[in-house]
């Protein structure tokens, strides 16, 4: 942890990359903590920090990139987070991508909503679309690609599966992965302070209704 | 205090200052594509920068006060009029109860802002009003206008004086666009001749871009080193290189987080431009390193700065 890479992303952006998610997002809200930058976004395996450079200056944000990361370092990461269950409606009008996942994976309906709701997933990322999660723990069996036409809008509390990932979308909104069930767990609340229900680390479980 | 919308346009929408500071939970900026824009038609009425004004796309607009107001024009230069007599772009102008403004189609350029003294009336979310199409969030429910709705704005507050934006200040629009950029993390991992390409040969900007993104049309770029990114922050003003090697440069609207290979990122003084490419359009791109970057900014923000009495939106 010691040797951080610090790149440039941009003149008013710099990003750091880091090992996992774990110590992304820690090293983001510590970041997000000291000073007021535009965006602090963690990755997959980086954080990047934007700045508004009429405020602050470049060398000085490298630097204290690299004393959060030192200071990380020190402290080791948190215990584990929160785990929820989500009640899910598998297939049919709420899971229009069912069929086709069987298909793709030569699994029967139930197969499919059996392997997928015996796992236990973790919210890795936030990103791409307001709220929307990227959870790992995906059973390998269903490991499929991309859509190859997204769909415009998707209703909120759409799961999906993709790539080694399944994905919970917050809200409604636009979608390339193929969705298999839906949930009527309220995860975006608009007038909240903080309106995401869902926040990186916390374990999710699906439940079949 | 209301107008109506008897004629929305192609893509009409309620944009203000960016949402910024939440990226990490997926949420994208939204906001005017052209903030400089926003801000110099803003200061036309007395707001501040940030404030909601209507941004036209291919103009298209025809809306009907039911109110007088003081508004201001600014963006992509079209014939406007106010019941058929033409009026003036980067000037302050009176509108009276019962007149209708119209704006046409830009011959260069693409987007051009409606400012209201006062500022349009959003839903606000997250600290700003700013539409966000694809989650229908801020604005007008989240969405375009659409003919017969009604938009109102904060009354109480008249433009102080009339004022024209200084020539200097006023945007040039044009056919053929020349932006500079600084490389970003993965451009090393084009081969020798895609790196060369990026800054010489020009790109034409496609039918197919929109408030997330301007695509570009070329010849192909190509990779030295066939790698797979983990995803990872992206921004507006990025340009990215799908495995398809024809480039993407994020907008406002653009999503938080990608996996593609982030080639170079247009340069913070020039960004606002990157609102008014159209379809059709060249554009070229010069590299420059970090510090001449910052010094462009330094410059633009300084001379902007004296007209707007504040900072800049870039």
């Amino acid at each position: 942890m010691s040797e951080a890479k610090i790149q440039s992303l941009a003149e008013d952006c710099l990003e750091v990359q880091v090992s996992g998610t774990d110590i992304a997002h820690k090293l983001a809200d510590r970041l997000r903590s000291d000073a007021a930058y535009e965006e602090v976004v963690p990755g997959l395996q980086s954080v990047a920090v934007r700045f508004n450079p009429s405020r602050l200056d470049r060398a000085s944000v490298a630097a204290q990139m690299e004393a959060a990361i030192q200071q990380i370092g020190r402290e080791g990461l948190s215990a584990a987070m929160e785990e929820i269950s989500i009640p899910m409606r598998y297939g049919g009008e709420d899971g229009p991508d069912l069929a086709a996942v069987c298909e793709l994976t030569g699994l029967t309906a139930d197969a499919v909503i059996a392997l997928h709701s015996q796992s236990t997933y973790r919210v890795e990322l936030l990103g791409f679309t307001p709220g929307f999660a990227y959870l790992s723990g995906l059973p390998e069996p269903l490991d499929i690609p991309r859509l190859d036409v997204p769909r415009v809008r998707l209703p909120a509390g759409s799961v999906g599966i993709t790539n080694g990932y399944s994905g919970l979308y917050a809200m409604a909104g636009p979608g390339g992965w193929a969705i298999i069930g839906r949930t009527d767990a309220v995860l975006f609340d608009p007038i909240a302070d903080d309106p995401f229900r869902i926040r990186p680390g916390t374990k999710i479980r699906f439940v079949p209704q | 205090m209301t107008a109506e919308v008897v004629a929305p346009g192609p893509q009409t929408t309620l944009q203000g200052g960016p949402r910024l500071g939440y990226r990490h939970q997926g949420v994208p900026w939204a906001g005017a594509a052209d903030p400089v824009s926003l801000s110099i038609a803003n200061r036309l009425v007395g707001n501040p920068a940030a404030a909601l004004a209507i941004e036209t796309s291919f103009g298209g607009l025809r809306l009907a006060f039911l109110a007088a107001a003081d508004i201001g024009l600014a963006g992509a230069l079209a014939d406007a009029t106010l019941d058929g007599k033409l009026i003036a772009f980067h000037e302050t102008i009176h509108v009276r109860a019962g007149q209708t403004l119209s704006i046409a189609a830009p011959a260069t350029g693409l987007r051009s802002y409606v400012a209201i003294a006062g500022g349009w009336c959003g839903s606000r979310f997250l600290g700003s009003s700013s539409t966000y199409l694809p989650a229908s969030l801020g604005g007008l429910e989240g969405r375009a206008l659409r003919k017969g709705g009604l938009l109102s704005w904060n009354t109480g507050h008249r433009a102080q004086e009339a004022l024209s934006t200084p020539q200097a200040l006023r945007p040039v629009m044009q056919n053929g666009w020349t932006l500079r950029a600084t490389i970003s993390a993965e451009f090393d991992w084009l081969n020798e001749v895609s790196k060369e390409q990026l800054f010489s040969q020009p790109f034409l900007i496609d039918r197919d871009s929109n408030r997330m993104g301007v695509r570009l049309k070329s010849s192909p770029l190509e990779f030295a080193v066939e790698r797979q990114l983990a995803s990872g922050p992206v921004f507006p003003g990025m340009l990215q290189c799908p495995p398809s090697g024809v480039p993407i440069i994020l907008l406002a609207d653009g999503q938080t987080t990608g996996g593609y290979p982030r080639i170079c990122q247009i340069i913070r003084a020039d960004r606002h431009l990157l609102g008014q490419l159209r379809p059709g359009d060249r554009l070229q791109l010069l590299p420059r390193d970090a510090e001449a970057a910052l010094g462009l900014l330094r410059r633009k923000g300084r001379l902007l700065r004296q007209w707007l009495k504040e900072d800049v939106l870039f």
